[in-house]
């Protein structure tokens, strides 16, 4: 069932028995009904290598399963929440943003350093991101948290988008992400603009950025 | 004359709202000699001429006698008085205001901005929270619109702002995820951690319930507790952890039983 | 030129030409852009003096290039503001982006906070083009004139423009002293003709630090 927007910053999900929500802990504002919070000791879908994966990652987010039967409201510390519906694609997001997801979708975590190589290891360490992030896919609904509220910029491949990682969100689409830098090694050392690292996104898709640079 | 076409409405003492939201984010009062009593520090800017005074000294003695009943309370609050229109606002959270018809409403003191003489401010049982009786207007802020929902209902301590026309709420404990042999491993080992949702508060009954989406309350203060004297449920000072009894389900705190035992 | 994509992100079209901009503020750009670093604050010893005091938040960068640039700042709300050759006096911490055409300069206001710190330094912004400035929450507009002069608190003071005059109030007793003020003990009072912008929100901008 997928969520519905209350309002800014809050979602409400009817939680159906034999379906099973995710959430980030300590997520939920009020329930009615009879319904159960479990906090999930693999952090998610995927299996123990997944979970394994996330705990290397150190991106293990602390997640809960939601099951039983009735309405359950959503939201975190006042931050606004967007709804993505997804149909099939997979949803590349910070683990730190996902609110909640219906269980019908797949989670796994990706190496952004992979794509990116020695610059996406290094962005990693430069912008405290971690190197991984999480992949949702499949059918259903995730709730996306951010500071402030996203907007979205649609990629195509005329149009590569720059990114700053600190305001990145999540994407989906077939978008490659690139580490890439706008200036000389000169203005990186010291004092630079603080625009040293961009994450350049191409291909096809829409990438979800935050009027912010605030980690949550 | 000054003024972008096309940009931002313009207010003046004229074109402000008379006690009534100007933005989401910022409420106008309009006194004519009358008095509101406010939270102190919330008020941005005025036009005319008012006085704000701390409460509780010299003439304003009789206004407290018969509107604010929160000695614990007293030193958050200011009374406005003059003519005019001001502006109140708190740390960009939202704003609305609620008439009280004869009604009592219960809400979290940090969510209090502002409200009329007529109304009485009491001190609810529930600690932090304040109770306001009677017949009047008053000014609520909070993180994201306040969304309205009807008991039966469990609402996160956090998330909750208040409660009208409806018997207060009881304390749920949720260790249903610590039973069984999995839950036992859980609670000895405190693996895999608390789910974060262990404690509401429980509604039942008519009425509506007020919630926000947030965590960010202003900080608590120790106002709201209790002295200690017999039959006073809850009085005694600070809190202390929850005590252990047996066979109580194990509290947040307390998973891990097993590595504090072998000093692990 | 300037637009705003949603109330917190500002967007600005550039074909070649460029925009002074909060250091840090871009969140994503479509294109081409590169940044610099400039140093704010103004020329020699003093520019030096007023770096120092006003601290990061004043560091602004240029921005220039071909696409769209998006800024932003902590979720702040953003208001345009369209200037034909008269002068914007905004807090320097409140100030996101300026258009080339227009020349920034600071001035030092003097104490208007007391005890409450608040800042020293002023941004003036002089020209014809647009700026944008943030606040938190949605900025309410006041227009102040000759009858109806306008008192307002200094943590929730953003900007003004126009003929004004500012005279800090303060409504210090002994009570205050003794801890049970009011909470509205500074105010700053404006008269003249013009407007002001005021945020609904207290932040405390002592030089710059918020």
């Amino acid at each position: 069932m997928p969520f519905r927007e209350i309002n800014s910053k809050m979602v409400e999900a009817t939680v159906l028995p034999g379906q099973r929500l995710f959430s980030q802990r300590g997520a939920m504002l009020a329930y009615k009904g009879e319904v159960s919070f479990t906090p999930n000791l693999q952090g998610g879908q995927g299996g123990i290598m997944s979970m394994i994966g996330r705990r290397v990652a150190n991106e293990a987010t602390p997640l809960m399963s939601v099951e039983g039967s009735g309405t359950v409201l959503f939201g975190h510390g006042g931050h606004h929440v967007q709804v993505i519906n997804l149909t099939g694609d997979t949803l590349y997001v910070e683990a730190d943003r996902l609110l909640a997801f219906e269980g019908t979708l797949q989670q796994g975590t990706m190496f952004m350093g992979s794509q990116g190589g020695v610059m996406g290891m290094v962005r990693g360490q430069v912008t405290g991101q971690g190197l991984f992030t999480t992949t949702l896919k499949g059918h259903g609904s995730v709730a996306v948290m951010a500071h402030g509220g996203v907007f979205e910029i649609p990629v195509t491949p005329q149009h590569a988008v720059h990114v700053d990682p600190q305001a990145y969100v999540a994407h989906h689409g077939d978008v490659r992400n690139k580490l890439s830098t706008a200036l000389g090694w000169r203005d990186m050392v010291g004092r630079g603009s603080g625009e040293g690292f961009q994450l350049e996104l191409s291909g096809n898709g829409t990438v979800y950025v935050q009027a912010s640079e605030e980690k949550l | 004359m000054y003024g972008a076409p096309g940009g931002p409405t313009i207010h003046d003492p004229m074109t402000l709202p008379v006690d009534d939201n100007v933005n989401k984010y910022t409420f106008c009062v309009e006194l004519k000699g009358s008095q509101w009593f406010l939270q102190k520090g919330k008020m941005i800017a005025y036009y005319g001429s008012m006085e704000f005074n701390g409460i509780g000294h010299g003439r304003l003695d009789r206004l407290v006698r018969t509107s604010f009943h929160s000695p614990l309370h007293a030193s958050e609050w200011v009374v406005a008085e003059g003519s005019g229109k001001m502006l109140l606002a708190d740390r960009a959270f939202d704003v609305n205001s609620f008439d009280l018809e004869d009604g009592n409403l219960t809400i979290r003191s940090g969510n209090l901005l502002a409200f009329q003489p007529s109304l009485a401010l009491k001190q609810s049982i529930v600690p932090g929270f304040l109770t306001l009786i009677g017949t009047g207007k008053f000014v609520a802020a909070s993180n994201g619109p306040v969304v309205f929902m009807e008991p039966p209902i469990r609402v996160d301590p956090q998330a909750l702002v208040g409660w009208a026309d409806c018997p207060s709420p009881c304390h749920h404990y949720d260790h249903s995820y610590l039973t069984g042999v999995m839950g036992g491993l859980r609670a000895m080992t405190g693996l895999g951690g608390a789910s974060g949702e262990e404690h509401q508060f429980e509604f039942v009954g008519a009425g509506t319930v007020l919630l926000q989406s947030s965590e960010t309350l202003m900080a608590e203060q120790a106002s709201g507790v209790l002295p200690s004297g017999p039959g006073v449920p809850g009085g005694g000072g600070a809190h202390t952890g929850p005590s252990q009894q047996a066979g109580a389900p194990r509290l947040p705190g307390q998973l891990g039983d097993l590595q504090r035992r072998f000093g692990l | 030129m300037f637009r705003l994509e949603g109330s917190k992100t500002l967007a600005v079209d550039l074909t070649g030409d460029a925009v002074k901009a909060k250091n840090g503020s871009m969140v994503a750009y479509e294109g081409q852009m590169a940044f610099k670093k400039m140093t704010g604050g103004g020329e020699g010893l003093r520019g030096m003096v007023t770096r120092r005091l006003t601290g990061e938040s004043m560091a602004v960068m240029q921005v220039t290039g071909q696409g769209t640039c998006y800024f932003a700042d902590r979720a702040s709300e953003i208001n345009l503001v369209s200037l034909h050759g008269d002068k914007l006096y905004v807090e320097a911490s409140n100030l996101l982006c300026t258009d080339a055409g227009l020349r920034t300069g600071t001035t030092f206001t003097g104490l208007r906070g007391g005890a409450t710190g608040n800042g020293l330094f002023t941004t003036t912004v002089e020209g014809t083009g647009q700026a944008a400035i943030m606040s938190d929450g949605t900025a309410v507009v006041l227009r102040v004139s000759a009858q109806y002069p306008l008192f307002v608190d200094p943590g929730a003071y953003i900007a003004h423009q126009g003929s004004l005059q500012q005279h800090f109030q303060s409504g210090v007793n002994f009570r205050t002293l003794i801890g049970e003020g009011s909470g509205e003990s500074f105010q700053i009072r404006f008269e003249g003709e013009g407007l002001v912008y005021v945020q609904p929100s207290e932040r405390n901008t002592i030089g710059g630090n918020v």
